[in-house]
């Protein structure tokens, strides 16, 4: 899955913030948040898109193709 | 035709960053797919609203959005998960199993509030800019950017306080806060 190990390499490709104070949100908390954020959106956002929205587009462009034809004559 | 061609080509290559904006929204990855067709069917009847050479997807997350909250409004606070029902459906998704560390940002992205979480999600990880979000959205830039300082904030809170054991030591909070989790 290209998908996890994407993930993974995100996660594991997080630079080592020990050194950030664990108050305050320093840049380090951020980036690691950003990564993470990406991480989360990119989950689903990198799935091939599902067929049942290519067949729903089939459909109403179909639909539309039918509805102007008639309407011509 | 051609146009009706390239205007398809381009929804479809949208299709992925609104499953993934309608699963922020939504907490369910079923209802997430159900909001994309919807705002599918109703692109599609508008497109001749759309202005060929202008930015769809803003436009595509605007009726996106826009659909999401009408249903809110018609359906009431139903519609809103509890806060566990959303992080144990999102933990039912068969290809989650395993992110522990993704399930804890989760986790803190559905105790934020919805205006933060989609204001994070939109400037973070859809890649839109404060002004492009502000429009989605329908409020001042300088309000965008509150909410999305408001939103790293909580998070950053959230999981520094979860951090403390519950999680163990893949737990997100241990890398981002970078304490060793309590053994």
């Amino acid at each position: 899955m290209s998908d996890r190990e994407k993930d993974k390499d995100v996660q594991s490709s997080q630079p080592q913030r020990s050194q950030a104070p664990a108050s305050g949100g320093g840049g380090g908390v951020q980036a690691a948040i950003g990564k993470q954020l990406k991480a989360y959106y990119d989950d689903v956002a990198s799935e091939p898109v599902p067929d049942r929205f290519l067949t729903l587009l089939d459909a109403l462009d179909k639909a539309e193709s039918a509805s102007k034809s008639s309407s011509r004559e | 035709m051609s146009e009706q061609a390239d205007f398809r080509r381009e929804l479809i290559g949208i299709i992925p960053n609104l499953r993934a904006f309608a699963t922020s929204l939504t907490g369910s990855y079923d209802r997430a797919d159900d909001l994309v067709q919807e705002t599918l069917v109703k692109a599609w009847d508008k497109q001749n609203t759309f202005q060929p050479g202008t930015n769809m997807k803003a436009w595509l997350f605007t009726i996106l959005r826009n659909e999401f909250y009408t249903q809110m409004r018609k359906k009431g606070r139903e519609v809103q998960d509890v806060d566990g029902v959303h992080a144990m459906q999102l933990a039912g998704h068969p290809e989650q199993q395993g992110h522990l560390d993704l399930q804890d940002f989760r986790r803190a992205l559905d105790l934020l509030p919805d205006d933060q979480r989609e204001a994070l999600i939109l400037i973070g990880a859809s890649g839109f800019s404060y002004e492009e979000a502000a429009e989605i959205c329908k409020c001042a830039v300088g309000t965008i950017k509150s909410r999305v300082s408001r939103a790293r904030t909580r998070i950053a809170e959230i999981l520094g306080v979860e951090g403390d054991g519950d999680y163990g030591p893949d737990s997100i909070a241990s890398q981002i806060i970078g304490v060793a989790p309590a053994a």
